[in-house]
């Protein structure tokens, strides 16, 4: 089987479908690889390389007869032309948005996959190529920023005076939105983060970011960890919030999107004229329309001195290492297609299928709606988490150690506790009754209510506690709550008043013990956690 | 307490020891809330003492009352004794330590019961109080001395399994109830007595029917009755603060107990009642009796595996604490780390005879708690795992338990070892583990057997290592 890497021919785009390092895998998994002359040159991968990995460069016509083409972008017309009968082609198709493109290519009756249809699953991340661009995207998102921002990002104190640190605040926390974070934060900014989808809190935080609220709760969880449209109240909220953000932030990072649907305008006329002069907006949202009111794509806007960017060629602009990771996911697309010996479209795929847009011609988008495979698929699980991208290290919680969140039973251990205590209670109460009909005009009944009310609250407060308590410390925790067990001293000595008699002496051992244990208990748990060291 | 209050000056020495009740009762709080995190254990700890030492404070400055001189001298006879056995006790032997402190929690508790009871007993709700507190207290001493005794190894870990057990524990449960109802009607020393005596035999025949691989669960158990027998006594005395530090230990003993009942995926009732470990279903072991030999491996070709390894994942199991391995143990990471090897510790939760143990084990070793890891956190890992090491663990790393159905340790979750490239296994014989029952991990064609006492095998291992 023939693989055909094509040089791209839309005007400005430096990417090519695949890296000489990614040409070097399948040439050892079986592919012969043929890449077209100079296709890699605008990113930085000479001809050279791709023959040292094992490639052959030939012309053009041939690079697309392949059995196999690859390639970034969707094809231009002209370049369908060059179609055999029979090829497959995987690419960026955006099937929805590009109906003409769809009709011609089923002309030439060759089987297309779009790899940017590749579905958000677990198992599919490795081949999800939206997911990687948008990656780099986040990332160039900043440098392009830093760029037109005239200051530092990470605050100085030099002899010529002070400067703060700049403010970043980003609008969608995706995969786009957590790479901006990151790089943002790596320079040394503080970063801000909105986020319509409660998920995205806790990725935001981990990236060591402050994630901004509005005080209207209304879950933004929409399909495929995408965010969805929301209530008008919503957005007057989260406009006011922006607002106030305008007046205080150097860079605003935009990267709403809602599928199907234009970008959500958030970055309004009236916040930008707000805002510094030398502020930047980077609208990553532009190919959509913008999130931003005067975004124009491909453009740099400026208005009083804010400059917007609206580049849509991110990625493109870091071709090196964007045709680098396209490469990888496309090298583990084939795989999952079978490799060299065992290529096919295999309808039963759950990552394969939903990618298919023709096969020999005919028709396949949208795909059938796939049985469940997926253990849970809802909620749907962002995508940004386990990436193994450069943002990695970052994405570690903060906090120390390894712990991370366990699974708690604390309700139902709480709802256990309170039924024992009712059941006790009730106990009590019976047994009183029968024992002694007038006991409940005693004190001592009103006392024992009283302990008991005190008893239950501090069960309550126990169960709560104890679930906190790190399995690795377990063995300190039995012999903490060991020597504090030995509280029972407190009765010893309350039963060792007075003369010596038959009584004091008995609390005398009583006191004796006790305090054996309180003071073993406590000095064993110091010995113990005086050993545990990082 | 309130009649012995005379004068004003009493009435507010008396709320200032209120108050001091309450605030050791928020240190007590504060203390295991310490416990949630290595950084903030020992500043939790040290809560606990001050919280201790306030209560101690403020009941000897109670109003009012006149403590016999001989208190203050048992008291600190006590601190003596008790800091000797805590710093002269081994990390190995921990686990009869906290068991032995808690039959100590139990004695004092029975005691300061019959003192009540010997100086008078006010009303019905007093002896009842009294009579719940010793009861409790019993159960508590006499289980936890033979629990003592148990992980001493003086007394076999085989349960003793008595024909008509249930029925003996449930005559018994009786009896206590009907001596309870005479007792506090007439509230006399003979009735208490004699319920204390059935209640110290009932205690004993509890732990005894429980096989050693359930010691975990035993022990947390224990701790949960110490608890519960010091909130008994604080209702007996009116004393908030014995309920609440009572309750507090109480719940942790029982969290503790479900935490490992579930590691064991058993139920409670099954673990103090089932006589588990003693003798597999003879079918069950039957049917899942593996063919074939174990393949040895000497330690000096482990070591040449070891070194080529990328990644270490190391299951410490009792066999270790038995040995004392665990040194041995932390100098073979320390080596492999030196040359690059990711070297990781797998916990399994009742890994050990105590929840824990094989934590305190490495910290003692000086391992560093970051790269030990629980067996929610590391399981998934085993596949992409080059060696996995299990030292002195059996039916932990049990494939049975997912592969066999008819196992009687079927459905327990397990460190799945034999996931990884190579599982090496350190044992010191072929015997079967604590539960009694066979392992299949030792025959599958991925694992090799390191026969011997774990400390000598290790250190051999670090010689080759390192020569």
């Amino acid at each position: 089987m023939k693989l055909g890497i094509v040089k791209e021919t839309r005007p400005h785009e430096r990417r090519v479908a695949a890296s000489p390092n990614v040409v070097a895998k399948w040439i050892k998994a079986g592919w012969q690889v043929d890449v077209e002359r100079g296709a890699g040159t605008a990113g930085s991968y000479p001809d050279s390389q791709y023959q040292e990995a094992g490639a052959t460069i030939v012309e053009r016509a041939v690079a697309w007869g392949a059995d196999v083409v690859l390639k970034v972008r969707p094809p231009e017309p002209m370049e369908i032309n060059q179609l055999r009968e029979g090829t497959t082609l995987i690419s960026f198709i955006y099937p929805a948005q590009n109906e003409a493109l769809t009709k011609r290519l089923a002309v030439r009756k060759v089987t297309v996959l779009a790899m940017d249809l590749v579905p958000r699953i677990s198992r599919a991340q490795k081949m999800d190529a939206l997911s990687s661009m948008q990656n780099i995207s986040g990332y160039r998102a900043v440098i392009e920023a830093a760029n037109r921002f005239g200051s530092f990002f990470t605050g100085q104190f030099t002899a010529a005076g002070k400067v703060p640190p700049g403010k970043v605040l980003v609008i969608g926390a995706g995969v786009a939105g957590l790479a901006a974070l990151g790089a943002a934060k790596g320079l040394g900014a503080i970063v801000r983060a909105f986020d319509v989808r409660a998920a995205a809190e806790e990725q935001v935080k981990s990236m060591g970011a402050e994630f901004l609220t509005v005080s209207i709760k209304e879950a933004g969880e929409g399909q495929g960890g995408y965010a969805k449209e929301m209530s008008k109240e919503f957005i007057d909220a989260e406009y006011a919030l922006f607002r106030e953000q305008a007046k205080d932030v150097d860079v605003v990072i935009t990267t709403a999107l809602i599928p199907g649907k234009p970008a959500p305008k958030l970055w309004l006329k009236d916040m930008v004229e707000s805002m510094r002069p030398g502020s930047v907006v980077v609208d990553l949202a532009a190919e959509q329309g913008g999130n931003c009111e005067y975004t124009k794509p491909n453009e740099v806007v400026e208005v009083n001195g804010v400059s917007i960017i609206g580049y849509t060629d991110l990625p493109s602009r870091m071709a090196h290492v964007a045709s680098e990771f396209y490469g990888m996911n496309l090298f583990h697309f084939l795989d999952e297609m079978g490799g060299p010996s065992a290529f096919k479209v295999d309808h039963d795929n759950d990552a394969v299928r939903p990618a298919l847009v023709l096969e020999k011609g005919e028709k396949r988008y949208p795909p059938p709606p796939m049985k469940k495979v997926e253990a849970s698929p809802p909620p749907p699980k962002p995508p940004e988490v386990p990436k193994p991208l450069p943002v990695a290290e970052l994405e570690r919680p903060t906090t120390p150690g390894h712990h991370g969140p366990k699974p708690r039973a604390p309700s139902r251990s709480s709802g256990v506790a309170i039924a024992v205590a009712g059941l006790i209670a009730a106990l009590l109460w019976l047994g009183l009754r029968l024992a002694d009909p007038t006991a409940f005009s005693s004190i001592e009944t009103l006392k024992l209510i009283q302990h008991l009310t005190v008893f239950v609250m501090a069960v309550f407060i126990g169960f709560q506690v104890i679930w906190n308590v790190t399995p690795a410390l377990h063995t300190p925790l039995m012999s903490v709550t060991n020597a504090i067990s030995g509280i029972i001293v407190v009765g010893g000595l309350l039963q060792g008043r007075g003369d010596l008699s038959n009584h004091v002496g008995v609390a005398l051992v009583a006191t004796l013990f006790a305090t054996i244990n309180v003071a073993g208990g406590f000095i064993v748990t110091r010995r113990m956690l005086a050993m545990f060291r990082k | 307490m309130l009649e012995h209050l005379t004068t004003k000056s009493d009435i507010g020495s008396y709320a200032l020891s209120v108050v001091a009740y309450l605030i050791a009762a928020v240190l007590f709080i504060l203390a295991l809330r310490g416990l949630s995190s290595q950084e903030t254990a020992k500043r939790g700890n040290i809560y606990g003492i001050v919280g201790m030492a306030i209560a101690i404070g403020a009941t000897l400055a109670l109003p009012g009352l006149r403590f016999h001189p001989l208190l203050i001298a048992s008291i600190v006879i006590a601190c003596a004794v008790g800091a000797m056995m805590a710093l002269r006790v081994g990390m190995t032997q921990m686990p009869e330590m906290v068991a032995l402190l808690h039959s100590f929690v139990g004695l004092a508790a029975v005691l300061v019961g019959f003192s009540i009871q010997l100086d008078h007993v006010a009303s019905l709700a007093e002896g009842i109080e009294i009579y719940v507190d010793v009861i409790i207290g019993a159960i508590t001493t006499t289980g936890s001395v033979l629990a003592f005794l148990k992980l001493r190894g003086s007394v076999s870990g085989k349960p003793l399994l008595l024909p008509g057990r249930h029925f003996l524990n449930l005559a018994m449960l009786i009896a206590i109830i009907v001596l309870g109802v005479v007792y506090s009607r007439a509230p006399q020393v003979w009735s208490l007595a004699a319920a204390t005596a059935i209640a110290s035999i009932l205690g004993v025949h509890l732990v005894a029917a429980i096989g050693g691989a359930d010691m975990p669960v035993v022990v947390s158990m224990l701790n949960s009755y110490s608890g519960w027998t010091a909130a008994a006594a604080g209702f007996m005395l009116d004393n908030d603060l014995l309920i609440i530090t009572g309750a507090l230990v109480g719940s942790s003993g029982a969290i503790l107990s479900y935490i490992m009942c579930r590691a064991m995926n058993r139920s409670i009732w099954n673990v103090i009642f089932g006589g588990f470990g003693a003798t597999p279903p003879p079918s069950a072991g039957k049917a899942a009796q593996p063919a074939g030999d174990v393949q040895e491996i000497d330690a000096a070709s482990f070591a040449a595996q070891l070194k080529a390894a990328k990644n270490v994942i190391i299951v410490p199991g009792f066999g270790m604490a038995a040995a004392r391995a665990q040194h041995a143990v932390r100098e073979m990471t320390d080596v492999l780390r030196k040359q690059g090897v990711n070297v990781r510790f797998a916990i399994h939760p009742v890994a050990g005879r105590l929840p824990g143990h094989m934590n305190v084990l490495l910290a003692e070793a000086n391992v560093p708690y970051d790269i030990v890891l629980e067996m929610d956190e590391i399981n998934q890992d085993f596949p992409s795992t080059d060696i996995a090491i299990v030292i002195g663990a059996n039916d932990i790393v049990n494939p049975a338990a997912e592969e066999d159905p008819t196992s009687p340790i079927a459905g327990m979750p397990v460190l799945q070892v034999w996931k990884a490239k190579l599982v090496v296994v350190n044992k010191r014989s072929r015997a079967a583990g604590y539960a009694g029952i066979d392992n299949p991990l030792f025959y599958k064609s991925n694992t090799k057997m390191l026969f011997g006492d774990s400390k000598a095998a290790i250190e051999k291992v670090v010689a080759s290592l390192k020569g």
